[in-house]
Formats: C-alpha cells, sequence, structure tokens
C-alpha cells in the first residue's frame, strides 16, 4: 500500500510539473495577429449542419491552396460545446467551429476564441450583416468579432391552417388572442402547442421579444437578470397555459414531440425559422396543413420579433492560420453559392442583409401549401431587438432553468420560481469561475 | 475489481516476503508479465486519478469580465464548494435509495435464476443462460432509449398501462430506471453466481442427499453459503454501479420531465465539467470516488466480519 502511495504521489508531482507548465504557454500565445499563411494550408472545421460536406465540398474545388476537412457531432449542448471545451484545454481545438450566439460568450470567457476582426477581410465585410447578427458576435464592441454570423433565428408562428378554419378560430395576432384561441382548441381536442420544458432557448425568445434582457456587461462586472419584469410577465403568461393545461409539455426534440405534431394534437408552434426544418421531417403527415404567420405580439397593433438560435462561424483562438480560417468563414457566411447550398440542405437562414434577399427565399415552399414562408421570416429578421446580451455560462443557466422548468411542468413550483432558482445559480456560477458579478 | 485483488494478495504476504530470491530465479519473467499491465494501470488508471485530484486543488482567477482564466492553487476551495452543494448530496441520497432497493432485487432474482438453472429442474439450459445473459450485450444507452420508447405515454406499445400510470413522472423514474438497470445486469451477475455454483465439487451434494436434504434444502444450506463469496463480489460491483450511474439518467433525461441535470453524482460532475468548471468537476469526481470506496469497503469488511 505504501508503495502505491508513493506512485500515486509521483504522478500527481509530476503532472502538477507538466500543469503550470501548460498555463504558462497558453498564455504566451495571445494577441497572434492575422496575417495570410504562405504555402498550402488544411484547415479542420466541426460542425453539426446537416449536408455541410456538400457545401465544404464547393469550397475544396475552388481553393487547393485551401482544403477543408469538416467533422460533423451532435448540436452544440449536446455534446459539441463539451468537446469544444474539452480540446481547448488539451490545446488541439479544430481551426474553425461552429458556436451559436448564445454560447459564443462561454468560449470567450474561456479564451477560446480568435477575434477575427484582426483580419481585415472581416473588419470589411461588416456592413453586409444585418446589425443585430453582428452585435452577437462584436458584443457591442466596435473593434472586435468573435466570430462570422452564420445565420438567424427569426420567429414566427406555425399554425395548422386546417385545423383553425374547420373549427372556426381566428389565427392570433397577439398573446391574448392567443390565450383565447388556446380555450377554443383544447374544446376542439387539441392542444394550441407543446411548451418547451427543457430547451430554454425557446423561452429566451419569447422574453426577447417581451423586451427582458438577462445579460448585462459594463465591462466592469456582469448583471444577471433572469426575473426582470418582461421576462416575468412572458414566465407568468405561460404559467397560466400550463396551469390549465391548455399546452402541452411534452420534452422536446423527441420521437413523443414529433408525434405531438404529427398525430395534430399540437396546433401550432412558436418557433424560428429552422423550425420549418423541423416540422418537415418530425411531422411528414401534416404536409400541406401548416402555414406561417407573423409571431402574435404583446401590444396589438406593434411588429417585434423575437429569436431562436442563430450560429457563427468561429475561429479557436489555437488556429495557426486565422487569415484563411476567416477567408472560409466568410465565403461560408456571405457568398451566394454557400447560402444557397446551406439553405437548400439544413434550411439555414442568412445572417447577411443581401442573403435575405436571395432568389430561392421567394420560392413557395410545398409543405407549407406553396406559401412563401421566407417572407414572413424576412419580415420578422428585421424586427428583432438588437440588444440582447447572453451570459459567459449558457450552458448552466439553460441546466439550471430546464430542471426548473421541467419541475414546473410536473406541477412543483412555477416557471418564475425555476428563473428565480436559475438566477441564483448562474450568479453563484460566475462566482465559482472568478468572473465578476453583480450580486 | 482492484480491492478484491488486494485483498487476495494482503492475505498471503508472507510467502514472497518468506523467499526474497524467487525474483532473481524467473528473471526477465516477472517484469515481462508485470510492465504491460503495469504500464496501462499507471497510463488509464493512477495518472488520471493523479490528475483529478491535482485539478481539484486549483480555482480560477480573472480580472475583468471576459479576463482571461488563469488557474491558481486554491487549496481545498473546490471540495468546500462540493459540501455547500446540495444538489450533489440530494443526489447521492438518491442513488443510495436506489441502491438499497435495486440491488437486493436485482442480485436475489439473479441468485433465484442461477439456483434453478443449476437445479436441473429446467430443460434447455444452456439456451436459457444465454437468454438471460443477452441484455447486458445490449449497451446500456442503447437499452435506456428502448425501455424509454416502452416507458413513453403516448408511443409505448404498453399504452393501456403508461397513459393510466406516467412511469416518467417524478414518483416512478427511479424505479424505472432500477427496471432497466435490473433488466441488464440480472444476467451477468447470475451467470458469475451460476459459475460459482458450477464450482462446488458433487461430492457435498451426494452426503446431503444421503442425510436426506430436499433440493430446497441443498439451496439454502448448501449452495448459497458456498457461493456467498460471489454473492458479495457482486454486490460489491453493483455498489459501485449504482454510485456512478450516469447513461440510464442521460438518456432519460430528454423522455423526462422528473430528470434533472444533477439527478445523479455522475450527472452532476457531467454537467459540472460542460460549464466547463473543471477543477470543480474534479472535486466532485473525487468525493464520488472516495464515497465509492468506502462504502465497498464498509460491505466488504461487515461480510468478512460475519463470516469468521
Amino acid at each position: 500500500m505504501r508503495k502505491r502511495l508513493s506512485v500515486l504521489l509521483v504522478s500527481v508531482l509530476a503532472l502538477s510539473a507538466c500543469g503550470s507548465g501548460g498555463d504558462t504557454a497558453d498564455t504566451d500565445t495571445a494577441a497572434a495577429s492575422c496575417a495570410p499563411s504562405s504555402g498550402p494550408v488544411t484547415l479542420t472545421y466541426t460542425t453539426w449542419i446537416p449536408g455541410i460536406e456538400k457545401v465544404v465540398k464547393a469550397w475544396n474545388d475552388k481553393n487547393p491552396n485551401i482544403q477543408v476537412k469538416v467533422q460533423t457531432g451532435p448540436n452544440g449542448n449536446g455534446g459539441t460545446y463539451a468537446n469544444f471545451f474539452n480540446q481547448l484545454k488539451a490545446g488541439n481545438t479544430p481551426d474553425l467551429g461552429h458556436i451559436e450566439y448564445d454560447a459564443l460568450p462561454s468560449f470567450r470567457v474561456q479564451d477560446g476564441l480568435f477575434d477575427v476582426a484582426q483580419c481585415d477581410i472581416v473588419a470589411k465585410a461588416k456592413d453586409q450583416f444585418i446589425p443585430w447578427t453582428w452585435n452577437q458576435v462584436s458584443f457591442g464592441d466596435a473593434k472586435s468579432a468573435w466570430g462570422v454570423p452564420q445565420d438567424s433565428g427569426p420567429m414566427a408562428l406555425f399554425y395548422r391552417a386546417d385545423l383553425f378554419e374547420k373549427n372556426g378560430i381566428a389565427i392570433p395576432k397577439t398573446w391574448d388572442e392567443y390565450a383565447a384561441a388556446a380555450e377554443k382548441v383544447k374544446a376542439a381536442g387539441g392542444y394550441i402547442t407543446n411548451f418547451s420544458q427543457s430547451d430554454i432557448n425557446q423561452f429566451a425568445g419569447f422574453a426577447w421579444q417581451a423586451g427582458g434582457r438577462w445579460f448585462a456587461n459594463d465591462g466592469q462586472q456582469w448583471t444577471v437578470n433572469l426575473t426582470d419584469d418582461k421576462t416575468k410577465k412572458v414566465a407568468d403568461y405561460w404559467q397560466n397555459l400550463i396551469s390549465k393545461k391548455l399546452v402541452s409539455t411534452v420534452p422536446p426534440w423527441t420521437t413523443e414531440w414529433d408525434n405531438a405534431y404529427n398525430s395534430s394534437s399540437a396546433w401550432t408552434w412558436v418557433s424560428a425559422v429552422w423550425g420549418a426544418n423541423s416540422i418537415m421531417s418530425g411531422a411528414p403527415k401534416t404536409e400541406g396543413k401548416w402555414r406561417v404567420a407573423p409571431m402574435p405580439q404583446w401590444d396589438a397593433g406593434s411588429t417585434v420579433a423575437g429569436n431562436w438560435g442563430g450560429s457563427a462561424t468561429a475561429v479557436f483562438k489555437n488556429s495557426k492560420h486565422p487569415y484563411e480560417a476567416a477567408q472560409f468563414a466568410l465565403w461560408l457566411n456571405t457568398s451566394e453559392e454557400a447560402l444557397a447550398l446551406l439553405n437548400q440542405e439544413a434550411q439555414l437562414y442568412p445572417a447577411t442583409t443581401a442573403g435575405t434577399k436571395l432568389p430561392f427565399l421567394a420560392n413557395p415552399v410545398k409543405f407549407y401549401g406553396d406559401q412563401k414562408i421566407y417572407e414572413i421570416f424576412a419580415q420578422a429578421a428585421t424586427q428583432v431587438t438588437p440588444d440582447f446580451t447572453w451570459g459567459p455560462t449558457m450552458t448552466s443557466t439553460y441546466a439550471n432553468a430546464s430542471d426548473g422548468f421541467k419541475a414546473a411542468v410536473s406541477g412543483n413550483g412555477t416557471l418564475s420560481d425555476a428563473l428565480a432558482a436559475a438566477q441564483k445559480q448562474t450568479v453563484e456560477t460566475l462566482k465559482s469561475q472568478a468572473i465578476p458579478v453583480k450580486e | 475489481m482492484t480491492q478484491i485483488l488486494s485483498t487476495d494478495i494482503e492475505a498471503k504476504p508472507d510467502e514472497t516476503a518468506a523467499k526474497p530470491g524467487r525474483a532473481v530465479k524467473y528473471g526477465w519473467a516477472v517484469p515481462f508479465f508485470v510492465v504491460p499491465f503495469g504500464l496501462l494501470f499507471v497510463l488509464f488508471y493512477l495518472l488520471p486519478i493523479g490528475y483529478a485530484i491535482v485539478q481539484s486543488l486549483y480555482t480560477v482567477e480573472r480580472t475583468g469580465t471576459f479576463g482571461p482564466a488563469r488557474e491558481v492553487f486554491g487549496g481545498l476551495v473546490q471540495y468546500q464548494r462540493v459540501f455547500e452543494n446540495g444538489p450533489f448530496w440530494e443526489s447521492i441520497g438518491r442513488v443510495l435509495l436506489f441502491g438499497v432497493v435495486q440491488v437486493p432485487v436485482m442480485l436475489g432474482v439473479a441468485l433465484i435464476l442461477a439456483l434453478l438453472l443449476d437445479s436441473g429442474l429446467v430443460k434447455g439450459r444452456r439456451f436459457f443462460r444465454l437468454a438471460f445473459f443477452v441484455p447486458y450485450a445490449v449497451p446500456g444507452v442503447i437499452a435506456a432509449i428502448m425501455w424509454g420508447f416502452l416507458y413513453s405515454p403516448n408511443l409505448s406499445p404498453l399504452k393501456s398501462v403508461t397513459s393510466v400510470v406516467d412511469l416518467l413522472s417524478a414518483d416512478f423514474v427511479l424505479w424505472a430506471m432500477a427496471n432497466v438497470v435490473t433488466w441488464v445486469y440480472v444476467g451477468y451477475n447470475m451467470l458469475i453466481i451460476y459459475s460459482s455454483l458450477l464450482a462446488i465439487p458433487t461430492e457435498v451434494y451426494e452426503a446431503a442427499k444421503l442425510d436426506g436434504a430436499g433440493a430446497i434444502r441443498v439451496a439454502w444450506s448448501i449452495k448459497i453459503p458456498l457461493v456467498m463469496p460471489a454473492i458479495v463480489l457482486t454486490t460489491v460491483f453493483s455498489i459501485i454501479g449504482t454510485l456512478q450511474l450516469l447513461a440510464e439518467p442521460q438518456v432519460f433525461r430528454s423522455f423526462s420531465s422528473a430528470v434533472t441535470s444533477t439527478y445523479t453524482p455522475n450527472l452532476t460532475v457531467y454537467s459540472t465539467s460542460s460549464i466547463p468548471n473543471f477543477p470543480l468537476a474534479a472535486a466532485f469526481s473525487v468525493v464520488l470516488a472516495l464515497a465509492t470506496f468506502v462504502l465497498s469497503f464498509a460491505f466488504l469488511k461487515a461480510t468478512q466480519r460475519g463470516d469468521r
């Protein structure tokens, strides 16, 4: 036993030596500038966009000197972010990574990202992007960009036109009308929608629309505010629908969820543009019966949309070829060729102003009764308020809020309680990471 | 596994100590056989443990809202956080409750199945031995997904049951998972017990028969006491497995409203490391490992005392 212990001690000491050595090396590599590499380079890129191989092939065919190797994995919170964090720790991240807007601050706070605004080509491209998407990667700092905006998730109302018509229910334009419609839908034997208990992003989109602002960063410290009045209004609204059992609460992104839509049990979904793909793949039996309308409003006559999702293509700090990486990221997210492929393969909705006017977005979509659904989203994209800030530990904020939301839909506590608990836990998490936070 | 080995070795320390010349006689044979194991043991066992311990002693410092993190030695700061973390200790309580119920049920079933196979009452012994073992060949995640569908209120083929009793609700989900774990591991444990039943010399049975013992009496007074070491072994494995529950709750998390991100200790570790807060996750792991060791050893000691 004593021998074992000494072996253990030796290895512990050896490791601590390696550990401290590695740390100093990390801090030395800071502030690399963005200069083109000489000679051919190979870039690695990790993402979960379906069909990305085709898009990358289009780039590789034309750029023999900048070859991109793509790796696909599960969606961000489903595992790829955890991989990125581990790779950061081990110092072997890919050159480029797919990171959603809400996770960018988490990667920046872990010192994992390269500021692509240092690359002149990116700085020049800034004006091509829809202002609020750029704001999501710059965190409000004009001189920085922690990724190239890829897509956005303006929200709208997907609804079953056939069922609403058959039961003589008007398409709700305000949240009040939506709640009233929920009663009628219930009377007709359905649920107006399914409330997302574990994917908090949907709720975040609702809060965003209502004017809730969960995080603020004044440069000195963070402010966490998951319980501001606007967010509370949204929480109480949905709590009321949950308590009256007017919405179903099957866990999102499961077969059960697909079934709720496929079996016509849920009649509407307030979701992002990429949700069009989710319904098409999850509820094939309902083809031709869905339509899209603008998101219900808190005040009659106003035109504010929420946003759910949207991603950036980020360059990791360890990349040896940031210039070429930025070049690829720009092509991927601004060129008509790439945007058309991304939309065709994965229903991604461009983050550039010109992109939203591309001809393929004016096409009618068969699944939605030949409605030109992207016109609704194009309008919504301009109605998203630009200044929503994400916190630096969203993985944990989402997990905490989701734990509470799950309890609330099971009848223990309310959504407001859940947010209050998540607020407290988020502040704790920030403190344990030594991130300055206002209490 | 290791604790079993070490007790075996420690039981006869005098043998090696008494004959120091032995190692010379075998020359290179000893290192030849020991080095491959030793190397892997150090690389994949001691080093990761050592690394986790080192990690757990660090804490993060930074300046400004996006300042780069510096890992500095923090002593036992992370351990203090572990002990103040309510959900973590709740999750330990939860898996203990799980273990107290599930382990005896599973091993009881395994023992009965093993005794039935051994009794000669069953025809097609080889078939059943394989059939009971097959669930163990199903990867844990797949088993959990499969049972998740069976439990699902709207999709289950047993809808008449699941639409009345929501097996994925807070009241039942722990036991729904216990059922999955039992289903997977019962055959495995049965096999360990069964192979130890096969090792019992037939003379013992003959003697018992001559004394007029029936099949049940033989099972109760001879077979069970003689396979006790195998039962103890499987219990220790099960205690370890219970405290380490991860795959089932992780899968059920997406099906069930009742499974939170801190439902079991390992899920807490997983959630913490994906924040990412590696030092705190390491501290959770070390504490969990210690708790596992303490429980396994306590169980071993308690049963050994009973033997003597």
